[in-house]
């Protein structure tokens, strides 16, 4: 849904690097060189930010409903 | 004894540690895992939380945050005055106010209002919600010194593990450079530099033997030394990794010397 805070298996802080990634994607920069220049080299870490879907924005505008709904009540 | 260092930089620290058995490796290893202590958010009080990251997940992602932790000003709990109740001593309150004012405000670590300027979050850039317009987040969060073997959030250190030196043994009259080994190395530590067959980075051999296998000459031997050990410790950002192998020896230290009091105790005990 969000970025993990930490990696599940080292304990290393991954959720600061996210942004940056998913914004040099975007832009079509290859996922491998963003990964090294950013320093992840364990493919724990690695694969924190590579299999990362960020949901929350879809779950967003669902929670503001709910929201509304209940101030009516 | 001995303590070489091959890397100190930001969060890495890579030495070797020379003519130890691996039994005091490994005890230096686990203490630096699960006892050396560092700060983090323990209790959380919710006050208001409109945003569609449930309490239960807000509290949990809170206390992962890795904080810089300050050693000198702080006491574990359980050693505290207050035995554990929360006071100044032992307890650092953080508070989080946010409101957003437009669709999709992110909250981020820099958003903690910290009491204590030194301990923060190690980073400002960590997402911890986000908000769609009108939801709000109000909490206050208490960070508490603790031990990694309690909850991993505590662990100072990310990876920190250690391997025997590597040691190659290249014979060069039966080597004809051609060069097999040094593509089969995954760690790629061998290269020929001019007619010789040279090791490169010696601290990257994982002692796999591909060199080794691969050589139709039986030109390479790998070894390593067991009395030697690469260790590399990267920190979390909470401790500098320096301290963190610092303190880890000083309370190494601390146990032995409590089990040669309860020793000596013994020993007169059974006199009486």
């Amino acid at each position: 849904m969000i970025i993990p805070i930490r990696c599940f298996t080292c304990g290393a802080l991954i959720a600061d690097k996210w942004e940056e990634y998913a914004r040099r994607v975007r832009q079509g920069e290859e996922p491998k060189a963003i990964l090294d220049s950013m320093g992840l080299k364990r493919y724990c870490c690695r694969r924190m930010l590579l299999s990362h879907t960020d949901l929350i924005d879809d779950i967003l505008p669902f929670s503001q409903k709910i929201r509304k709904e209940e101030e009516v009540f | 004894m001995n303590v070489k260092i091959i890397r100190l930089e930001g969060n890495e620290f890579r030495f070797i540690l020379e003519g130890v058995d691996v039994s005091v490796a490994n005890a230096l290893r686990r203490v630096m895992l699960a006892e050396v202590p560092s700060m983090a958010i323990d209790e959380v009080i919710i006050i208001e939380n409109t945003s569609p990251v449930f309490d239960e997940m807000l509290a949990h992602r809170l206390g992962l945050i890795p904080l810089v932790t300050d050693l000198e000003s702080y006491v574990l709990p359980e050693e505290c005055d207050c035995k554990g109740e929360g006071c100044i001593k032992c307890t650092l309150t953080l508070t989080l106010e946010k409101e957003a004012e437009e669709e999709g405000v992110i909250v981020y670590s820099s958003d903690l209002q910290s009491q204590d300027p030194v301990v923060r979050p190690v980073s400002d850039k960590i997402p911890i919600a986000k908000m769609a317009r009108g939801q709000r987040i109000v909490l206050e969060a208490h960070a508490k010194l603790g031990k990694g073997k309690v909850h991993a959030k505590w662990q100072p250190v990310s990876t920190c593990a250690y391997k025997y030196m590597p040691i190659l043994e290249i014979n060069q009259e039966k080597c004809l450079r051609c060069g097999d080994c040094v593509s089969f190395c995954p760690k790629k530590v061998l290269a020929i530099e001019g007619e010789k067959l040279v090791v490169k980075n010696i601290f990257d051999c994982s002692l796999c033997k591909s060199c080794e296998e691969s050589c139709r000459f039986d030109a390479i031997k790998v070894s390593w030394d067991d009395k030697s050990f690469i260790f590399n410790v990267e920190s979390t950002g909470a401790l500098p990794p320096s301290d963190i192998v610092r303190v880890a020896i000083n309370i190494l230290l601390r146990k032995l010397s409590d089990l040669e009091e309860g020793l000596s105790i013994a020993v007169k005990e059974e006199a009486h």
